[in-house]
């Protein structure tokens, strides 16, 4: 691994090129590491267990600004709006990309071992007090309307990797003290939030606000948990919208060989991969149907959806946008189309590799 | 001390009441529990204490013997047995060490103090962490210690599970001046002040949350009670037949007022009416509180006295004679920082630590849909700010103030909370004017629960106990 730095401990530009053909690049603590494997992503897990607490802003550290002194209160709600509150624990569990063990599109076995230790957001009851239905991914999705404030409570409540987390998200307004995202030196107490401990943040569905973002983790180790489930979506609609009849956040991403411990990647949709693992979407004739799509990986991805079209953000029918990473497309549609149809990621390697699925459309 | 305050005696005695600390109990000194360490690392040993050796296995016979040679990260198991005894674990050189009874059947590994000195340390705790960071106990019971069943104190993180106190001095399991903490599957009852106890829990910034959950209190002159208790979550336990339920609440005894940021959900709050004052028997030695004058209300399921930032939700909270859930300002503590102007600076409390805010009441089940009413479903004095109530099932037909006047909803912007002096001095009245102690009830028949028999006034059985209720 050595010999993959330069004397600044930095990758150099063929280093990074190889690496980022076949895994990760991860700077934790200053230090630009290679994670190929299993074991490379034990070391950069190590790493980031080893990182202290940072002192926080406002002990001044060398380079501050008077900005980084600057104090923020809690936003509260707009007149009508509400404080939509959630309790979300991060927790790492032993997760099965394809439960069924097949694809049923392909008509194929997918051979295990396939179990892995993966890293999601699971929501809570209130406290803390029990999980909500079992873990998913993407974690669950945060809806508000403008004038609300989401009240997110994130507890690290693993206790194998010991490194510690965030929870940042896209879209709404925060202050820096709710950016939720790992700063060196200059870290505010959301941006750190260690093994037990919590952090309550606060942000605000602003009109700039409506749409469909992502969220994941932005601490110290950002990109290998984020690779290993960190993530969800947030909903912000203009107030009393109303919701479409059928709507789905679908996360096209991967689980790499570091990750996983297997040598190629699991192309997945939610955290599973191949049809028949992947979520199956339903509607029904005449519903008004939205299927929220999000890059989830390095990787760029085009999303296709047989026997439909929809219009682009400029008007213009479409069939197969393309999404980047953290990049949101929404497939939107009145149904009128029945039928068993696929979706699925329309680069060959992903969707024959498994990031595809169902859609069945009843009369 | 109350005659110093311009609030009539009769209330400051019944503020005073309410869950006043043990403070005459030999505490260790409290200090600062310090940041969230790592679990101890590296090869671990684990210590046998039985009552007799075998063959194939040595053992101490006393559990404190095995602890003092256990090192950080060690277990120390103990088989079943009585042992005269109560356990220290003292420092961080016992950190992450696990003392192990009998998970099933903890009555089996029994901490007994009867018998013991009074001026023996071992006499105050079943067993007493002090110092020592993310300790397991699991598997024990403790009994007639003159203090306390068991107690963490000074520690970042615990483990109490699988335990049951009974007829202790003060508090059944506790933990004081601590930071996170799993108290679960325990039982407490007999004990002279709470069954369950968290205090002084210093304020954080990325707090780590303590966790009561899947235990049962019973018995006891208080089921939980909280002094500045803070980032708690209360579920999934049932608080029944005692004095009162639940207290968090706001005291100058303690360091770091108000109580904040606690979660009481899904628990069963019900028969809290239990009537322990003399001349009627007790099961345990009943002392008063230790600041005198102790008049603790009966009859009330939840009562939040002071407090910030609470919630209470999706609770079933039936059968309390004088009230559901209750609000109240810590009306002497509003006195005392008004009058003393380094209070808070000495006891690390916030300016406004007396007063109610943005608690929130909402989603409970009152009265068990009318098979087991509350004498009144709610009270709440209207002082404070943001304080609202949303989604709760009534059935009592009647609540404190009566014209529900205080019972804001839970809107945007929040709906301003208008105090009831006439209510506030209506309930504080329930507990200093009235040599009953039942004055405020509001009797209604009780729907039968299998197992369970109401306790109101206890008629000692042969073993010391109430009759009609477990051993």
């Amino acid at each position: 691994m050595a010999a993959a730095h330069d004397e600044t401990g930095a990758l150099g530009r063929r280093d990074f090129l190889g690496v980022a053909g076949a895994g990760l690049v991860c700077t934790i603590g200053g230090r630009a590491l290679e994670v190929r494997t299993q074991a490379d992503a034990a070391r950069a897990d190590v790493a980031a267990a080893a990182l202290p607490k940072p002192p926080g802003a406002m002990s001044a550290p060398p380079g501050s600004l008077p900005v980084d002194r600057l104090t923020f209160a809690a936003p509260g709600p707009q007149p009508g709006g509400v404080a939509r509150e959630h309790w979300i624990a991060a927790r790492t569990v032993r997760w099965d990309p394809a439960p069924s063990g097949r694809d049923a599109w392909m008509k194929r076995r997918i051979p295990g071992p396939r179990s892995f230790r993966a890293y999601v957001y699971q929501q809570y009851s209130a406290g803390f007090a029990a999980p909500i239905g079992p873990a998913t991914m993407p974690g669950p999705t945060l809806e508000a309307e403008v004038g609300d404030t989401l009240v997110v409570h994130v507890r690290n409540a693993d206790e194998r990797l010991r490194q510690a987390i965030t929870l940042h998200p896209h879209g709404v307004r925060y202050n820096p003290e709710y950016d939720g995202a790992y700063l060196g030196d200059f870290t505010r107490a959301g941006g750190f939030i260690a093994p037990g401990e919590e952090f309550t943040y606060t942000w605000e569905a602003t009109p700039d606000s409506v749409g469909v973002w992502p969220y994941h983790d932005h601490g110290p180790n950002h990109t290998l948990n984020t690779f290993r489930g960190l993530f969800g979506a947030l909903i912000v609609r203009p107030r009393g919208a109303p919701k479409p009849d059928r709507e789905y956040v679908l996360y096209l991403h991967s689980f790499p060989p570091p990750v996983t411990g297997r040598a190629r990647a699991f192309q997945c949709v939610n955290g599973r991969t191949a049809a028949g693992n992947t979520p199956t979407l339903t509607a029904k004739v005449g519903d008004e149907v939205a299927i929220h799509v999000i890059g989830g990986d390095s990787n760029h991805h085009t999303f296709h959806v047989h026997g439909h079209r929809w219009p682009d953000a400029a008007g213009r029918p479409v069939d197969t946008p393309t999404v980047g990473p953290n990049e949101v497309v929404t497939a939107r549609w009145r149904e009128d189309n029945p039928g068993r149809w696929l979706y699925h990621c329309h680069v060959f390697a992903h969707q024959d590799a498994g990031m595809a699925g169902w859609y069945i459309v009843d009369p | 001390m109350r005659a110093a305050h311009a609030v009539p005696a009769v209330v400051a005695a019944a503020l005073l009441a309410t869950s006043a600390p043990a403070a005459a109990i030999d505490y260790p000194p409290p200090g600062d529990p310090g940041p969230v360490v790592q679990n101890p690392r590296g090869k671990h040993r684990t210590l046998f204490v039985c009552k007799r050796s075998t063959k194939r296995r040595r053992c101490f016979r006393s559990i404190q013997t095995a602890v003092n040679r256990a090192r950080a990260g060690d277990t120390v198991k103990v088989a079943d047995g009585t042992y005269n005894e109560g356990v220290i674990l003292k420092g961080p050189a016992k950190a992450g060490l696990a003392l192990i009874g009998n998970r099933k059947h903890p009555r089996r590994v029994l901490l007994e103090g009867t018998g013991l000195k009074t001026s023996d340390p071992h006499s105050q705790n079943g067993v007493q962490i002090n110092g020592a960071s993310d300790v397991t106990v699991n598997g024990f019971m403790a009994q007639n210690f003159r203090a306390n069943g068991f107690f963490a104190v000074n520690v970042t993180g615990y483990l109490l599970t699988n335990l049951v106190a009974k007829r202790t001095g003060a508090y059944g399991i506790y933990a004081f001046n601590s930071i996170g903490g799993t108290m679960s599957r325990s039982e407490a009852y007999y004990n002279n002040d709470a069954g369950f106890y968290i205090g002084q829990t210093p304020k954080q910034t990325r707090p780590r949350r303590s966790l009561v959950t899947r235990v049962a209190a019973w018995g006891n002159v208080i089921g939980f009670s909280g002094t500045n208790v803070k980032y708690t979550t209360i579920t999934k336990s049932r608080w029944f037949n005692n004095g009162v339920g639940i207290v968090p609440n706001a005291l100058k005894t303690e360091k770091f007022a108000p109580p904040e940021e606690n979660v009481i959900v899904d628990n069963d709050i019900f028969w809290n009416n239990f009537n322990y004052f003399p001349p009627q028997p007790v099961p345990f030695q009943f002392k008063g509180a230790a600041t005198g004058d102790v008049d603790y209300p009966t009859g009330v399921g939840v009562l939040l006295f002071g407090g910030q930032r609470n919630t209470i939700e999706r609770n079933r909270i039936f059968g309390n004679y004088a009230v559901g859930v209750g609000a109240l300002e810590q009306v002497l503590l509003k006195f005392d920082l008004a009058t003393d102007p380094r209070l808070a600076t000495r006891t690390g409390a916030t300016a406004d630590a007396f007063e109610l805010q943005a608690n929130v009441v909402r989603d409970n089940a009152f009265g068990a849909a009318g098979a087991d009413l509350n004498g009144r479903d709610l009270f709440y004095d209207g002082t404070g700010k943001g304080n609202c109530f949303a989604g709760n099932t009534l059935t009592a037909g009647l609540n404190l103030p009566v014209d529900n006047s205080t019972f804001a909803a839970c809107t945007t912007p929040a709906a301003a909370n208008v105090p009831n002096p006439a209510a506030q001095a209506t309930a504080l009245s329930w507990a200093t004017a009235d040599p009953t102690h039942e004055v405020a009830w509001v009797r209604h028949p009780h729907k039968p629960i299998a197992g369970l028999t109401p306790l109101e006034h206890c008629v000692l059985d042969a073993g010391g106990g109430c009759q009609g209720q477990p051993q």
